[in-house]
């Protein structure tokens, strides 16, 4: 996988512009025609201290949010510290609800997941990551609840001038304007934004509101141009890994030092897999709700915990806190590529910016890139280790 | 149930969801319930919907999530075989909330069931072989399912060898079923009990399974091995198998891993390139060993 930046816009196809001043407009449009906007939005200061870190970063932390009718996204700077997934696979959801009638059980489905929506300001790294996760979601079986929310949304990237030294989606194949999992970009310039659907949905989309776009002018398809290669020639300096080798090492280098010591600072806490973008992990659990009936629910997973993968004779195939961090790397970067023909993530950089013990994904691959390449030393393992 | 929200005149309901979805069960009827042990049971289940109950097939060490409502989900292997249809059983331990929920169920309750999910041992492929089970404990739930399979189809295969052990007397599971097997002249049965666990009127063998498993020396000759049991005995066997001659293509087991999903979403079963439940459970000699030691 080489770190080429994608440019998606059709050859020849005109670019639109969308001034600053149509953005209530359109969100307006689209409140009138029930259509659901999700977009990045300020969150409320839980406390004094988050305000002054507010205050301190120079703007608001973002979230996406369903945002209130008529209610404009925050297209700005910023990443938001949850990725879009949750939208798609919800945090928790009800798959069924059941009611017991003496030894009988009836179950009533919920509604289809179907709301006609648009996602507005969405991040490159967290749309990429819903066409990665669609792979293991209709591997065999079809899971309808998240595909019926990929087919009722439509998605716009917003090209991103690269958050922090965290970022890494050019080193995963991916782009700081790239429109993967999505059906158009969005491209701030002067006065607005440009936008270039990428899709057929996308192209439905501008033209339902064609009459909030203009043509953009060639002076502002350059100045477009330039941020977003300024972006990308940022971000790849950050890291730059072959994919390829680095599965290939991660595979056969089980017993590594390298690669079993890398959780040695983990708390198992889970953050890194709750603001993943890719970490798809569900555990699906009953609950009751007085006597008789309930309904099942799944609910974010991560493999993190120790009982993630518990038996229930007390037998715990990973038993400690490497082995978990390790299986982490190991699905990403090793299994998902050899499966699905990609990583499992997307270069946002968000489980390092968020983790408490500060361990840093993008050193770690870095470290493993470095021993991928370096000649095979005597000795080495050459396959996982096999039963012990 | 009679007092649930009133019925209103009618309002456009949202418009339910038209088919399951991947995770919705089928509904069963326990029909007969045996206790294997004190805390083991099998539950014999019918579909409630009679189509399924006619259409229904799997193959053998095939698995399914159980539900109980209330409770949750449940893995276990279908102990019984293809070749007896009509209805399925599972046999499983009570050991925390859904086992425990299950083994409140009684005869015409109703549970869920998902499935048949995962791989299977390749039966077909064996006609003309010998066939030698080994399982411990409750390990011969699964491999229950595939004993009837082949005896079900006698002719097509050579010796059937069956050796099954458990930590005691007490502890083995199907006790009709051994009896019945040992009774038969087409099958070399052979029954131990761990040291200690035996009871003075035991007339089997006394010692650990991949022990016995040496001292019965079956020939590797035109013979699969199927071996399942606490990984322990599974380690243990390995090599008393490999020393007697089987090669490691002609040995299977079956994983047991924790699962939630069963479809291969939940990533919970994943280890080395596998998910156990769509590449598994059933794996031979061969791929076990390339597996991380994570199972």
């Amino acid at each position: 996988m080489s770190a080429t930046p994608e440019t998606d816009a059709a050859p020849g196809a005109e670019i639109l512009f969308l001034a600053e001043g149509e953005l209530a407009g359109l969100v307006a449009d689209l409140a009138t025609a029930a259509v659901e906007v999700v977009g990045p939005a300020a969150t409320e200061p839980a406390s004094p201290a988050a305000a002054a870190a507010d205050v301190l970063h120079g703007r608001p932390e973002l979230e996406y949010r369903t945002l209130a009718p008529g209610v404009a996204p925050l297209l700005a700077p910023g990443m938001p510290r949850l990725s879009l997934k949750g939208f798609f696979l919800p945090q928790t959801e009800a798959l069924f609800a059941w009611r017991q009638h003496g030894t009988e059980i009836e179950i009533e489905r919920g509604e289809a997941s179907a709301r006609r929506r648009v996602a507005l300001g969405v991040k490159p790294c967290d749309a990429a990551a819903l066409e990665i996760v669609d792979h293991v979601m209709n591997w065999d079986f079809a899971d309808q609840p998240w595909n019926e929310r990929r087919v009722a949304t439509t998605v716009f990237t917003l090209a991103c001038p690269v958050e922090d030294g965290s970022c890494f989606c050019t080193a995963v194949g991916l782009a700081p304007d790239g429109t993967r999992g999505a059906d158009g970009l969005f491209t701030p310039v002067e006065g607005g934004w440009l936008v270039e659907p990428s899709t057929e949905k996308g192209a439905a989309f501008v033209a339902e509101h064609a009459a909030r776009f203009a043509t953009a002018s060639a002076a502002l398809v350059d100045e477009g141009a330039e941020a977003r290669r300024a972006a990308n020639e940022r971000v790849a300096g950050h890291l730059e890994i072959d994919a390829e080798s680095v599965r290939e090492w991660i595979a056969g280098h089980f017993d590594d030092p390298l690669l079993a010591g890398l959780g040695v600072r983990c708390h198992g806490c889970g953050t890194c897999a709750s603001v993943c973008p890719t970490c798809h992990c569900f555990d699906i659990v009953d609950e009751t709700d007085g006597v008789g009936k309930g309904t099942r629910r799944r609910s974010w997973d991560t493999c993190q915990t120790g009982k993630f993968t518990l038996h229930a004779s007390g037998h715990n195939p990973r038993n400690d806190q490497n082995a978990r961090f390790r299986q982490r790397l190991n699905h990403k970067f090793s299994i998902y590529p050899l499966r699905f023909g990609e990583v499992l993530c997307t270069g946002c950089g968000r489980c390092s910016r968020e983790c408490h013990a500060g361990q840093d994904l993008v050193e770690m691959l870095a470290a493993i890139d470095v021993a991928a390449r370096r000649p095979a030393a005597v000795g080495a393992e050459t396959e996982s280790g096999g039963p012990a | 149930m009679s007092t649930v929200a009133p019925q209103h005149e009618a309002r456009p309901a949202p418009e339910a969801r038209p088919a399951p979805t991947i995770y919705e069960p089928n509904l069963m009827t326990v029909i007969d319930l045996v206790d294997e042990t004190v805390d083991t049971r099998t539950l014999q289940l019918e579909f409630k919907d009679e189509a399924l109950r006619e259409s229904f097939a799997f193959h053998a060490g095939q698995f399914g999530e159980y539900s109980a409502f209330g409770a949750g989900e449940c893995t276990f292997c279908i102990a019984s075989p293809p070749t007896r249809a009509g209805a399925i059983e599972c046999t499983f331990k009570t050991v925390g909330k859904v086992s425990a929920a299950l083994r409140e169920l009684n005869v015409g309750d109703t549970m869920g069931f998902r499935g048949p999910y995962g791989n299977w041992f390749p039966v077909d492929d064996w006609g003309g072989k010998n066939v030698l089970f080994v399982a411990g404990g409750i390990g011969l739930a699964p491999v229950r399912c595939v004993i009837w399979n082949v005896l079900d189809r006698r002719d097509e295969f050579g010796d059937v060898t069956i050796v099954y052990g458990a930590r005691s007397v007490d502890d083995l599971v199907y006790k009709r079923e051994l009896e019945e097997w040992a009774g038969r002249a087409d099958v070399n049965m052979v029954t131990t009990v761990d040291p200690g666990g035996e009871t003075p009127d035991w007339d089997g063998r006394v010692g650990f399974v991949p022990t016995v498993l040496g001292e019965v020396a079956p020939s590797a000759k035109d013979t699969v091995a199927v071996v399942c049991g606490p990984p322990v005995m599974i380690k243990f066997s390995f090599p008393v198998l490999a020393d007697l001659g089987f090669a490691d293509d002609d040995v299977f087991t079956t994983l047991e891993m924790r699962m939630k999903c069963g479809v291969g979403k939940c990533g919970r079963c994943n280890i080395g390139p596998y998910y156990v439940c769509k590449d598994g459970p059933v794996f031979s000699a061969t791929q076990l060993k390339t597996l991380p030691p994570e199972y």
